[in-house]
């Protein structure tokens, strides 16, 4: 046994990466399972992609679950993936049993990889399985290879304005080397069209070449330059067509799509995005060189001329400072990818407490920053499940009160200025004052003769000693309370709001900052490591020959702007690894009489970083104020310069 | 230097089969998430070993065994195929189209180390 | 999580210069293999520097430095373990973390007086299994006085 667990604890390592793989697949799975439900609602036939896609999707959570040790994950998505199978290959009609085993099944899923995560006891499954068992009733169904998926996609009419290529890519190491490589030829085709098939084929030479079917709207013109890089087509003319089509396909019911969906979305990973940004920097620092370079000349070029370049340097200036904003806004995504979960969630419990529930979702294409997605969904999920299983009355007592049976929650973003908001709104019962008051005294939260204002009941509610039905009550999820939404909301530099009315209903109000704490950030290099400084510390950066240096009160000082600077070498500060060089690099901090130079070997860029906190006293240290990674997976320590300055003020 | 291409749609899997192989001496990796990329990347670099995952995007395992058994310039690689439990009735069928290994996940590090070695002897 | 079937007697075991040191499994939260760690200026000798585990930053304390022992470079075999005191994670860098152990209670005995070298104060209890020798180590103590020196130097 000692060696099995430590494989498993081999594995462990990679929990993170199994947990954000799971996550992206349980998002897509939402995401089809409400399509999933929409056709059925509609009567319509169910589109065999998003089926392909949601039997991929188990599969695939099978197979990590199994390597990452969490085997409830791998049996249930086991089953989920037979019945799939089922579906796929048209042995069995889809059917609102089915929708809710897949549903129930979906959930236990998140519970069980979030039980994984958070170190919680991992929840019983035999209830799905018997329901997902009762559906593959002859049991387990025999893998054949699956008919390639490309050959079920249909061969739908072709629609007028559409026609049918073979595109042929060569691929070559040339190529490659420029990125352009059979992925992202696939990524350019699915761009303008949908591709029908691909297959591999070996050219004279020994060169491998794939060729695309795809359906496409778009006029030649838009894919006549790819020829560069090695992509040619041919129109596939309507006979031509039939033929090749007959060959491919069993015809089945029309289909919307292809193989990966019609989609025009780019996954980018963050760690390119970085590098973009980096180059971005790099950039920054040349036109800062160059500006520099016009100001020397301005006296040796007849004005009209030095002007005229002084103009291009401003326009080069405001696009680069443009193509900022536009690498940035790639980190931002959709707010409605969170708020497709809140409506499984509000359907679910719906569901469950037999309330009548319609929920509207307006501004769901508001963007905001990935990370800050991230971290919100769990406390949003807490919020609406509040409003529907304490929020919403049942539809007698709404009737009784002469409302419509039906509840009502509404989830909108929109953008304001540099912030996003998110309401969440039910028009249920509304909080009861006096009863959170009366608690909030037995719990010695409120002296005896205060009132409860909303912001006073916003602070009760959100006090980690509170809870009204919550803590008996499993529909307000798994261990996020009122106290975790607050606090992240703060963590995240937010701020939350609450209005509550008698019988009208209640409505938070959560304001983010658009993007996470991200910094603009200088990265500098001093002995072997990386150091991030704060660009709104930073003045200027100069570089200085050490020939230059003076001795002064066993301080280093330049002449910088007509006065003396005095020069901290960091590395020195730290005791980091010093070599005797000939110039280096220093960045100046402070304003006037304050001002320090604080020298570096070399400065690397710019990067925009994330910031995290330092939280173990072990590793903290004067000078750092807290870390950040550049996308290598590297610890990065960002400089607290005024810490370092006032060092550098006691020695003096 | 042998060269070990690692085909999965997880970039999870991949990144463990790497971790369990990176003590062997003398080997580089590549790796590929889907069926065409493994056959453009074992065209623009030799590779001494494939470990192959089956149920994939685009075009399916089997496919890309019998595309590399078909042409010569890469029909002595070695593939190993590592698959998902569920899919072992697609053995036989694997087998035959000339894989030279069939493992399923969940593997262990020893077991992947095993089979590179013996495989690469051979090779 | 996986210590979840493990009970109270499970260890996991690594080595530092040749000897073979336990701590209790429900203390560790994960073994690493080890990349770059960031060097922390001016901090604690031991403190080898900081890492991120799972989103977190991390001090990493080299064993050997905490023992006494001479550095070496890491190889593929040395791992960072990352364990929880009282709630704080903290990576320890060991020569090699090779299985985990069953080590039932009355195999331990407390640490004897001539076992108090370098490594002696951070012993909770001497295991004997069989033919080895199994030290296991009180962390709250490995931690302590590494904060100790770390105010030591700071002086």
């Amino acid at each position: 046994m000692p060696e099995n667990e430590f494989n498993a604890q081999f594995f462990e390592q990679f929990l993170d990466d199994y947990f954000a793989e799971s996550d992206e697949h349980l998002r897509s799975v939402r995401r089809n399972l409400l399509a999933l439900e929409d056709s059925l609602a509609a009567n319509r036939a169910i589109e065999k992609n998003v089926v392909g896609e949601l039997f991929r999707s188990f599969h695939t959570l099978k197979g990590i679950s199994a390597m990452a040790n969490v085997s409830a994950a791998e049996t249930l998505a086991h089953y989920m993936e037979s019945y799939l199978r089922l579906l796929r290959d048209g042995q069995t009609a889809f059917t609102e049993k089915g929708l809710n085993a897949l549903i129930k099944s979906t959930k236990k899923l998140e519970e069980i990889v979030a039980a994984r995560r958070d170190g919680g006891e991992i929840p019983p499954i035999e209830i799905e399985i018997k329901l997902l068992e009762s559906l593959t009733i002859d049991g387990e169904i025999v893998e054949s290879r699956p008919p390639s998926e490309i050959e079920s996609i249909a061969s739908q009419n072709l629609r007028a304005d559409k026609s049918l290529y073979l595109f042929t890519f060569l691929s070559s190491a040339e190529l490659a080397e420029r990125g352009v490589n059979v992925n992202s030829v696939r990524e350019r085709l699915q761009a303008i069209g949908t591709i029908q098939k691909s297959t591999p084929a070996v050219k004279e030479g020994g060169k491998i070449a794939f060729e695309f079917v795809v359906e496409t709207g778009s006029d030649e013109s838009v894919f006549a330059a790819w020829q560069s890089d090695g992509i040619n087509f041919e129109k596939i003319e309507t006979e031509a067509r039939e033929t090749a089509v007959a060959r491919e396909s069993k015809i089945s019911e029309s289909q919307k799509s292809g193989l990966f969906g019609q989609s025009n979305v780019v996954r980018v990973d963050l760690a390119r995005l970085d590098e973009l940004m980096l180059m971005v920097g790099e950039l920054v620092i040349s036109r800062a060189k160059l500006a520099e370079q016009i100001r020397q000349i301005e006296n040796l070029l007849p004005s009209g001329e030095w002007r005229s370049l002084q103009e291009l340097n401003h326009a080069i200036e405001r696009q680069l400072r443009n193509l900022r904003d536009g690498v940035m806004r790639v980190r931002m995504i959709p707010i409605g990818e969170i708020f497709e979960r809140m409506q499984f969630a509000v359907r679910d419990l719906a569901r469950e407490t037999g309330k009548r529930i319609r929920l509207e979702i307006t501004g769901e294409n508001t963007e905001i920053d990935k990370l800050l997605v991230e971290r919100m969904l769990d406390p949003l999920l807490h919020l609406v499940r509040n409003a529907v299983s304490h929020g919403i009355e049942d539809a007698a007592a709404r009737e009784a009160k002469g409302k419509s049976p039906e509840g009502k929650i509404r989830l909108h973003a929109e953008t304001i200025g540099e912030t996003v908001e998110i309401e969440i709104m039910d028009d249920g019962r509304g909080i009861d004052r006096k009863e959170v008051a009366k608690r909030a005294r037995t719990r010695g939260l409120l002296n005896a003769d205060e009132n409860l204002d909303e912001s006073g009941l916003l602070e009760i509610l959100c006090s980690p000693g509170f809870s009204t039905r919550e803590e008996a009550d499993k529909t307000s999820g798994r261990g996020v309370g009122m106290d975790v939404v607050r606090r992240t909301v703060d963590e995240l530099g937010g701020e939350i709001k609450l209005e509550t009315e008698t019988d009208r209903g209640t409505k938070f109000r959560i304001q983010l900052p658009l993007t996470l704490a991200i910094a603009d950030a200088l990265i500098v290099a001093a002995g072997r490591e990386r150091f991030a400084v704060p660009q709104s510390n930073v003045r200027e950066v100069i570089e200085i020959e050490t020939g230059a240096l003076r001795q002064f009160e066993n301080n280093e000082v330049i002449e910088y702007r007509g006065a003396a600077l005095p020069i901290v070498r960091l590395a020195r500060v730290f005791a980091l690894e010093e070599k005797a060089r000939g110039a280096f690099h220093a960045f100046v901090v402070g304003e006037g009489k304050q001002a320090v130079g604080i020298a570096v070997d070399r400065i690397i860029g710019q990067s925009e970083i994330v910031i995290r906190a330092i939280n173990d006293r072990l590793a903290q240290t004067p000078g750092i104020s807290g870390a950040t990674e550049l996308g290598d997976g590297r610890v990065v320590l960002i400089l607290d310069v005024s810490a370092i300055t006032r060092r550098l003020k006691q020695k003096i | 230097m042998k060269r070990i291409l690692v085909v999965d749609d997880s970039p999870t899997i991949r990144r463990m089969m790497i971790a369990s192989l990176r003590g062997l001496r003398d080997v580089e990796f590549d790796e590929a998430n889907n069926g065409l990329e493994a056959i453009e990347r074992l065209a623009l670099a030799p590779v001494s070993l494939m470990f192959l995952d089956l149920n994939m995007p685009d075009i399916h395992g089997v496919e890309v065994i019998e595309f590399v058994r078909g042409h010569k310039a890469y029909s002595d690689i070695p593939i190993c195929v590592v698959t998902t439990r569920g899919d072992e009735e697609s053995r036989a069928q694997v087998l035959e189209a000339g894989a030279n290994v069939y493992l399923t996940k969940p593997f262990t590090p020893q077991d992947l180390v095993a089979q590179a070695n013996k495989l690469l002897a051979d090779g | 999580m996986i210590y979840d079937q493990i009970n109270e007697d499970s260890f996991v075991l690594f080595e530092i210069a040749g000897t073979t040191y336990g701590v209790r499994s429900g203390d560790v939260q994960q073994l690493e293999m080890i990349e770059h760690i960031t060097p922390v200026p001016n901090s604690a000798e031991a403190v080898e520097g900081v890492v991120f585990s799972r989103g977190q930053v991390i001090p990493a304390i080299n064993l050997r430095t905490r023992f006494g022992f001479p550095k070496i470079e890491y190889d593929v075999r040395a791992r960072l373990v990352v364990v929880n005191v009282e709630g704080r994670n903290i990576g320890l860098i060991v020569d090699a973390a090779r299985e985990f152990k069953r080590i039932p209670p009355e195999a331990i005995n407390p640490p004897s007086e001539t076992l108090s070298g370098m490594s002696g104060k951070y012993l909770k209890g001497i295991a004997t299994v069989g033919e080895r020798l199994i030290l296991l180590l009180d962390l709250a103590e490995v931690v302590k006085t590494a904060e100790e020196i770390e105010i030591e130097v700071e002086n």
